[in-house]
Order: structure tokens, then C-alpha cells, then sequence
């Protein structure tokens, strides 16, 4: 049988790790997924005055002021990208990019909220030549033309991937990072306007090219929250929940920017000390009555 | 009620002349998101006798996928007299599943 961790949290921002330490407070067995490097954006941020205690501390000083903490209390993160999260019975199924899978009794989600709006017709041919996954549905595109929109450089090995059973693959790198991929991917830097096509995809339409394309790989660093968990309640594009930041799913709860504004780390990390506290009276109610 | 495994030969017969409702789901060993849906049709199954859940595995009934124009796994696909009524990409949840299915 799989571990079953008490708590799994998704996100490495300040939401996140204040819930890991107070998850850790109360000595309950946690796994948190995140960047290694804590979070991009916290390190990328200038000046933050209004933290208490963190006066006129730069973006990167804050990141290795939350690695110390996180450190000294021996939190570790998984360096995974989790994919999917799905409800079954009394647990959470986990899984990462990479294949691997984890049990957890409750979930916090703390991943952030992801900038990257819906490509125009992206929703309207999802599952029509649309796909969020390279290594699902590569087979389906031997000897065809594949594109894909890569947020990440971490996607240029899916790209690469393709290559195997696709007849043509074009790379459109949506970051500013050289792109090392194999000689068989063609890259193109160009703004990504719409997709389009009739009952399939048959053209990703971009600034200055038109590709004729029967698929389009769209693969961003953050997964849509609502496409993360089946049957979770979203409200003006944030997690639903409550004042104990509980969402609608029972053991699963959310904190930060992903619940809705203002996206300040002060809040953020105040919800991820709530949302922690409400996982732990979750998993202490839910032990009374099975007892 | 029992799972069918359903590739191009047995289809007609087993989906199309389906006397009762048919729930379709199209998965793949490699695919991650199909390994966690899995169990949940299976528990569907067992525990509804009015419709019938069959299964094609992509790989071995590539043919069968592609005349279904499934180009994204996982996809679950309900079948009511011959025809198909809808269809969903993608991981869903067991209500979701149901919802599909009863709709």
C-alpha cells in the first residue's frame, strides 16, 4: 500500500509554507510539493516593506529568509508538478508530471494563481487536438503535424518526446530562455492568437505565421485549479472558501492567492496558518469518529 | 455489471447493438490521468446494472480510437442506441461520471 500522508500541500509560495510549518507545529506527516528554489515569483519581487518583521528586505532575501525557516524545521519539497488530484472515498490520489503517484487523507492547495488566460478556441477544441498531455496523447499524432506551447522550459523535452511519433513538431516557446531542442522540432517565436479549425484543430493562428497544425499542446507551469481537482467549487476564477478556508470538497482546503485577492504575502500567509489548523481539526475529528 | 474490452472487432456488437445505454472508457497504460479514472468507471460498474461500461485500451485498439476521432485520453464516451450522446475529456470525479452517464 502507498504512504498516506496526514497533509499534502501543493505550492511553495508563502501561503504554502506557512501551512507546512503549522502543519509541522502539530506534528502531522506532510508532503509539500513546490520549486525548489521556493517560489519564482517571491524571488523575482522587489522591495517588501509591508511583511512584519522583514523590513526593506529584497524578493531573493525574503525567499532565503523562508528557506532558513523551512530548513531549520527540516520541511523538504518535492520538486514535482502535480497533474491531477482526485477525490476517492476517504483520501486524495495524487498525481505528479513524471508519473509518480501519492495518498494523502486531506489537501491544501496553495499553488498560486496561474496568470496564463485561456488561448482563444483552447477551450472549444479541448479533447479536438487540444491537450494538456504529451506522454497521454503523443500516440495519437503518429504521422501527423503537433504543436506545442510551451510556458516552461521544462516542456522542451515534451517537445523533444513528439518528435518519436509525430511527422512534424513546432516548438512556440512562451518565455525568454534559449531553447534547446532536438534538430527535428522547429521553433518559432511568435505571439500565440487563436486556435482554429471545424470539427478538429486545423491552424494555430500567430502574429506573423499561420501553422496548419492537427494538435495543439498547451503545457503551462501551473494546472487551472478547477481542471486540478474534479468537482471543485470555483468562484470569479478563485477557489471557493470559507473564513476556516475550506473549499467544497470535504479534506480539502485552500490558501493564498489562489482563493481571490489582494495577492499579499501577509494574507497568504495567514491563510495557509488557517487552512493548516482547519486540516489538522479535520484529520483530528475525522480519527475521534473512526475510533 | 461486468467490464467488456472493446476493440474494432467486437464494437459494433457490443457498443452499437448495445440494447442497453453504453459508458465508453478510452485509456492508455502510459497515461496517468487514465490510471486514476480506471478505478473509478470499475467502481461505476459494479455498482449500476442499468448501462454497460466497456473499455479500449488505445495502444492495443489504436484503429478503433481513431475512428472514434479520440485524439485525448482519458475520454469517456455514453453510447444510447447506436449513437453517441456525449462525451468528456480528461479526469472526472465518480459524481461526474454518473452525471454523465444518467444525463
Amino acid at each position: 500500500m502507498e504512504k498516506r500522508y496526514d497533509i499534502a500541500i501543493i505550492g511553495s509560495g508563502p501561503a504554502g509554507l506557512s501551512t507546512a510549518i503549522n502543519a509541522k507545529v502539530r506534528k502531522k506527516e506532510i508532503i509539500l510539493f513546490g520549486s525548489e528554489d521556493i517560489s519564482s515569483k517571491i524571488a523575482k519581487a522587489h522591495g517588501i516593506n509591508n511583511y512584519l518583521g522583514m523590513y526593506g528586505k529584497s524578493g531573493e532575501e525574503m525567499a532565503s529568509a523562508f528557506r532558513h525557516h523551512i530548513d531549520e524545521m527540516e520541511i523538504r519539497i518535492t520538486p514535482e508538478k502535480v497533474t491531477n488530484i482526485m477525490p476517492v472515498d476517504d483520501y486524495y490520489a495524487i498525481l505528479t508530471k513524471n508519473g509518480m503517484y501519492y495518498e494523502a487523507a486531506s489537501v491544501i492547495l496553495a499553488s498560486g494563481i496561474s496568470f496564463g488566460k485561456a488561448i482563444p478556441g483552447e477551450k472549444e477544441f479541448l479533447g479536438k487536438g487540444v491537450s494538456y498531455c504529451a506522454t497521454c496523447d503523443a500516440m495519437f499524432y503518429r504521422g501527423k503535424v503537433a504543436t506545442v506551447i510551451g510556458y516552461n522550459k521544462s516542456e522542451e523535452e515534451e517537445a523533444d518526446f513528439l518528435t518519436q511519433v509525430a511527422e512534424k513538431v513546432y516548438y512556440i516557446p512562451m518565455y525568454t530562455d534559449e531553447v534547446n531542442v532536438n534538430e527535428k522540432v522547429e521553433v518559432i517565436q511568435d505571439k500565440v492568437l487563436e486556435i482554429r479549425g471545424d470539427q478538429k484543430v486545423t491552424e494555430l493562428v500567430l502574429r506573423n505565421h499561420v501553422l496548419t497544425t492537427d494538435g495543439v499542446f498547451i503545457l503551462r507551469e501551473s494546472v487551472a485549479a478547477d481542471s486540478l481537482i474534479p468537482g471543485l467549487e470555483i468562484e470569479d476564477n478563485h477557489v471557493k472558501v470559507d473564513r476556516l478556508m475550506k473549499t467544497n470538497l470535504n479534506g480539502c482546503f485552500a490558501a493564498g492567492d489562489i482563493v481571490g485577492k489582494p495577492y499579499q504575502y501577509s494574507k497568504a500567509a495567514g491563510e495557509g496558518n488557517i487552512a493548516a489548523l482547519s486540516a489538522v481539526s479535520y484529520l483530528d475529528a475525522r480519527r475521534r469518529a473512526v475510533v | 455489471m461486468k467490464i467488456v474490452n472493446v476493440d474494432n472487432k467486437n464494437f459494433e456488437q457490443e457498443v452499437l447493438q448495445s440494447t442497453v445505454p453504453v459508458l465508453m472508457d478510452v485509456w492508455a497504460p502510459w497515461c496517468g490521468p487514465c490510471r486514476m479514472l480506471g478505478p473509478l468507471v470499475d467502481q461505476v460498474a459494479e455498482e449500476n446494472d442499468n448501462f454497460k461500461v466497456v473499455k479500449v485500451n488505445a495502444d492495443e485498439a489504436g484503429d478503433l480510437a481513431q475512428k472514434l476521432n479520440v485524439v485525448s485520453i482519458p475520454a469517456l464516451i455514453c453510447f444510447k442506441s447506436g449513437a453517441e450522446t456525449k462525451r468528456s475529456i480528461g479526469l472526472i470525479s465518480k459524481a461526474e461520471i454518473l452525471k454523465l452517464v444518467e444525463a
